[in-house]
């Protein structure tokens, strides 16, 4: 492009400007940086003392909502100084690239001005003359290896006297699950099973299966009517649940022959709504699990539909709680503590925990949670010797007491639409979702993200965690494990297909059953091995059941056992 | 970290990757068009930096390969790994057109750089090295698992992401100051890739030339290369007797297993401290402080160590494990610095002869700024 002489004076000027503004913005940025670095919202002085005040009286409410207050006051301020910045590095950007153009344009049109240079240089004097360079340059940087070498070593054992016991460094972690946490054999009671925690008991699972040829299928049924809901157990008894138009339905499926036991309509609740809910196309009515006890069987369905039967298939009780009205429908799956039936109510209207008396549908207690509806369900974990239910929220991933209702932390880090659940072990709680992170949260008083992560970010699968691993599956076809200490990624796996379900772990294996219905057989270690791929022949979304040396595994249309025997 | 992408788009990146490619190449070798090849960099920088907040990058795929080849339990992503040998093949084809108007790194310098001043050859030479060790440093670290270097010092991510630790940022800043008069500091004296690009380059079948036609031998481009990449015309007339040339050259070839052999053992005395950049071995350091000295270990790694509930001797056994796989690891990185270093001397004492001003293969960026410095003109017929 040929300039004249006043474009480029234009330019030059313009040049000059940007240039200036650059530099004011850049001497600005760096201000507030420092400032920022000098800011930490949580060692807010005034806030630090109020919270001790508030630790000295933890039953004060008063104090509390001060301290929340200041909290979310430091917070804001913080991230309003953030926003600067941010705004500040964008100016910063712009100013750069048109200083940066302009000056390319007026070097682009400069008149060269014919060099010559001095006698011509001696190729090969030069090219010696650059061996020495490098042989001089090498005798530096060899020197600095050897001494440093020495020097870093100074604090490191002494690897002469101790060779490494192979039998601790080599440790698999993995092996083990949470500490105290042995989940039952036989009966598989929620979602994601025993506290909904994602971790089976049992041994001897197969592994190698075909639904289309039949392979290792010990029986399959159709369901008569459809439903997203993964099935449950509770000894020789499966329970699912389905829906059409708005008739629901549990059925009782004796889980060795695949014979409907009993169905059981939940529908005609008063109260319940005449039409079906808005919500997704995909969803469904019957997309929550129902939960499961010695006595009981408790499902609830989209409309709002609460239903308590007992395993012969009588209702104890039901109620209509108001449907739930959510853009995707309500998802959230059941809970039992002790006899209180938890029940996550997630709704445009209102967001809230439940505790129905199991026996007589009373509502023992309701706690509010702050944000916005999510589509996960409750977990309960345990730490310290204090149960907990954790709900992974908007944008709150908080606990509450299991028996009271109240709330007992809370940390705002998760935003969007929230659909996995939690994974728990004996220390910590993976709450993650899809476009924002991964954050493995101190649960208790003054919890935190120990660590955090944003590479593998699953839409709907639940994460699940041993004390050593934390494996999750992701919308996109990747299946991730994590150092579920430190946060490190030890492993990650594309599998080329999405993944709903969640993973589930048993028999020292982590199980995922992709959306084709291909299960996934992968060994819970730190290092991956594929152990099997074995397809259901039709497609499912729900996570499986195991129980007994069988899995049962919800289809589409079918429910399937496998079996080797 | 920038969000995950669907695979389309990821594949997207890929046949962005290519197009650019095949865009420079034409604008660098057949256009000859500086000005074109500055906008193709405006471009990149867009897309790849900007846009695609400089991940993946040809650059970092360098460790996803290392790990891929050395963890059974890594698979690396297909992407990945046409990100880092689609340039290693342009370069095979037509030289270092990746970093013309390509690599985002590449093109953020390129911008900035306008008022080139040459660095002494002392300098020039030791600089001239530390990529080699960079590249033999950051395969090391990303096979043992440890860390990827090359993105966690990225000096630009985060001009690129708006956002970075601080000391990144600053990083980042003054190289792009300085490579306003230092021009493409990163390209020159860190990017790891650079090196493997300089190799493949060597050997390309095409490459871009100083002049349209026939040289003129008029030196007017003799000392406008910024990269000091421009090769005099020397008819063989070598002030140096080929005898001693030649014992030179095959002292040089003797030396190459001498200076292997002498790298492999710094690094594998360097090995243990080298085990330093795992955080376990880092952990159990502060941990047999706390141990011996009484001072409480801090850090959240040490409080993260202390409520998982594992023992002092499992952590110990740990680092010891880490420290022997650096131990036997390492020595293969001195090995490749001690046969760079071997090689480079042989290059630099055989004799060559050359009748024209031509770029040298492996350090020319094809960015083209030799083109207006050079008076022969090709004319179209009219």
């Amino acid at each position: 492009m040929k300039l004249t002489e006043k474009d480029i004076s234009i330019l030059k000027t313009i040049s000059l400007i940007a240039g200036i503004f650059t530099i004011i913005v850049a001497l600005t940025m760096v201000f507030s940086l420092i400032q920022l670095k000098a800011i930490d919202p949580l060692d807010n002085p005034a806030l630090t003392g109020i919270k001790e005040q508030f630790d000295a009286d933890p039953e004060n409410a008063l104090k509390a909502e001060q301290v929340r207050a200041m909290d979310l006051m430091a917070r804001k301020a913080y991230f309003a100084s953030r926003r600067q910045v941010e705004t500040g590095s964008y100016f910063l950007l712009a100013g750069a690239i048109i200083f940066i153009l302009c000056q390319q344009l007026i070097s682009g049109n400069e008149k060269i001005l014919p060099d010559i240079p001095g006698p011509k240089p001696d190729d090969q004097a030069q090219r010696n003359k650059k061996i020495s360079y490098m042989l001089a340059s090498v005798t530096v940087i060899t020197g600095i290896a050897i001494v440093s070498s020495f020097m870093l070593r100074s604090n490191l054992p002494d690897l002469a006297i101790k060779e490494p016991g192979k039998s601790k460094a080599e440790r698999v972690p993995g092996a083990s699950t949470a500490a105290g946490f042995n989940p039952d054999g036989t009966n598989y009671p929620f979602f994601r099973g025993q506290d909904s925690r994602g971790i089976a008991g049992g041994l001897g699972y197969p592994v190698n299966w075909n639904g289309e040829e039949e392979r290792n299928i010990k029986w399959k049924l159709m369901i008569p009517k459809d439903g997203k809901s993964s099935p449950v157990i509770w000894g020789d008894k499966l329970f699912v649940t389905g829906a059409e138009g708005t008739l629901c339905e549990v059925y009782c499926i004796n889980k060795n022959t695949g014979e409907i036991i009993w169905t059981a309509a939940a529908s005609g609740i008063p109260g319940e709504p005449s039409v079906i809910p808005e919500m997704d196309h995909d969803a469904g009515m019957a997309v929550s699990t129902a939960a499961a006890n010695s006595d009981a069987v408790c499902a609830i369905f989209a409309n709002g539909n609460l239903i308590c039967l007992d395993h012969d298939g009588n209702r104890n009780w039901a109620i209509n709680l108001e449907t739930p009205e959510n853009i995707y429908g309500y998802s959230c799956s059941l809970i039992i503590y002790n006899d209180l039936l938890l029940v996550q109510y997630d709704s445009n209207e209102k967001i809230s925990l439940m505790g129905f008396d199991i026996a007589s549908g009373e509502m023992k207690w309701e706690t509010m949670r702050r944000g916005r509806a999510a589509w996960s369900s409750p977990v309960i974990g345990n730490f310290n010797g204090e149960p907990q239910v954790i709900i992974n929220g908007n944008p709150y991933v908080s606990g509450y007491n299991p028996v009271s209702g109240t709330e007992l932390w809370a940390v705002e880090c998760m935003t969007g639409d929230v659909a996995p659940s939690v994974a728990v072990n004996s220390t910590l709680t993976y709450a993650v979702t899809d476009y924002a992170r991964l954050a493995a949260i101190k649960p208790g008083r003054g919890a935190s993200i120990v660590w955090e992560d944003n590479m593998f970010t699953p839409d709907v699968s639940s994460p699940v965690a041993t004390d050593d691993l934390l494996f999750l599956a992701t919308g996109n076809g990747d299946v991730a494990c994590y150092d579920a200490i430190k946060g490190d990624t030890l492993w990650t796996y594309y599998f080329m297909d999405q993944f709903y379900a969640s993973p589930v772990i048993a028999d020292d294996k982590v199980w995922i059953l992709n959306r084709s219905g291909i299960m996934n057989i992968v060994k819970a270690d730190s290092k991956y091995e594929l152990i099997a791929q074995s397809p259901l022949g039709e497609a499912s979304d729900c996570t499986p059941a195991f129980s007994d040396g069988k899995i049962y595994i919800r289809g589409r249309r079918n429910l399937y056992c496998i079996s080797e025997n | 970290m920038p969000l995950q992408r669907s695979q389309i788009w990821e594949y997207m990146d890929v046949i962005v990757l290519i197009a650019a490619l095949l865009l420079t190449t034409w604008l660098a070798l057949k256009k000859r068009s500086r000005q074109g090849l500055v906008w193709m960099s405006v471009f990149s920088l867009a897309y790849f930096g900007f846009f695609r907040e400089g991940c993946i990058c040809s650059v970092g795929s360098v460790q996803n390969v290392a790990l891929s080849l050395f963890n059974q339990s890594y698979s690396i992503p297909f992407t990945a790994l046409l990100f880092f040998m689609i340039p290693l093949i342009f370069a095979l084809i037509s030289g270092r057109v990746f970093c013309a108007g390509v690599c985002p790194l590449g093109a953020i310098q390129e911008l900035t750089g306008y008022k080139p001043v040459r660095l002494p050859k002392a300098v020039e030479s030791v600089l001239a090295a530390v990529p080699f060790i960079y590249l033999a440093l950051a395969i090391l670290f990303a096979a043992l698992e440890s860390q990827f270097i090359i993105c966690r010092y990225d000096p630009f991510v985060g001009i690129f992401r708006l956002d970075a630790p601080y000391t990144m940022i600053i990083f980042g800043a003054l190289l792009l100051i300085s490579g306003i008069f230092i021009n493409r500091p990163y390209c020159r004296y860190l990017c790891p890739y650079g090196v493997l690009l300089n190799i493949f380059s060597r050997f390309s079948r095409r490459h871009l030339t100083i002049t349209p036609a026939e040289c003129t031998n008029c030196r007017l481009c003799e000392n406008v290369c910024p990269y000091d990449a421009i090769l005099p015309s020397d008819m063989g007339l070598s002030s140096e007797e080929p005898e001693k040339s030649r014992k030179k050259l095959f002292l040089y070839l003797l030396l190459i297993p001498v200076f292997a052999v002498a790298g492999a053992l710094i690094f594998r005395n360097l090995g243990p401290a080298l085990a330093g950049i795992r955080q376990e071995v880092r952990l159990a350091r502060e941990i047999r402080m706390e141990i011996e000295t009484g001072t409480e270990a801090v850090s959240k790694d040490a409080v993260a160590f202390k409520e998982a509930g594992k023992t002092e001797d499992e952590l110990f056994a740990e680092e010891l494990m880490i420290i022997e796989r650096f131990r036997k690891a390492s020595p293969w990185a001195g090995v490749f610095l001690g046969l760079s270093l071997g090689f480079s001397l042989v290059a630099l004492t055989v004799r060559t002869t050359r009748t024209e001003y031509v770029p040298h293969r492996g350090k020319c960026y094809s960015c083209g700024r030799c083109f207006k410095y050079c008076p022969v003109e090709v004319k179209k017929p009219s």
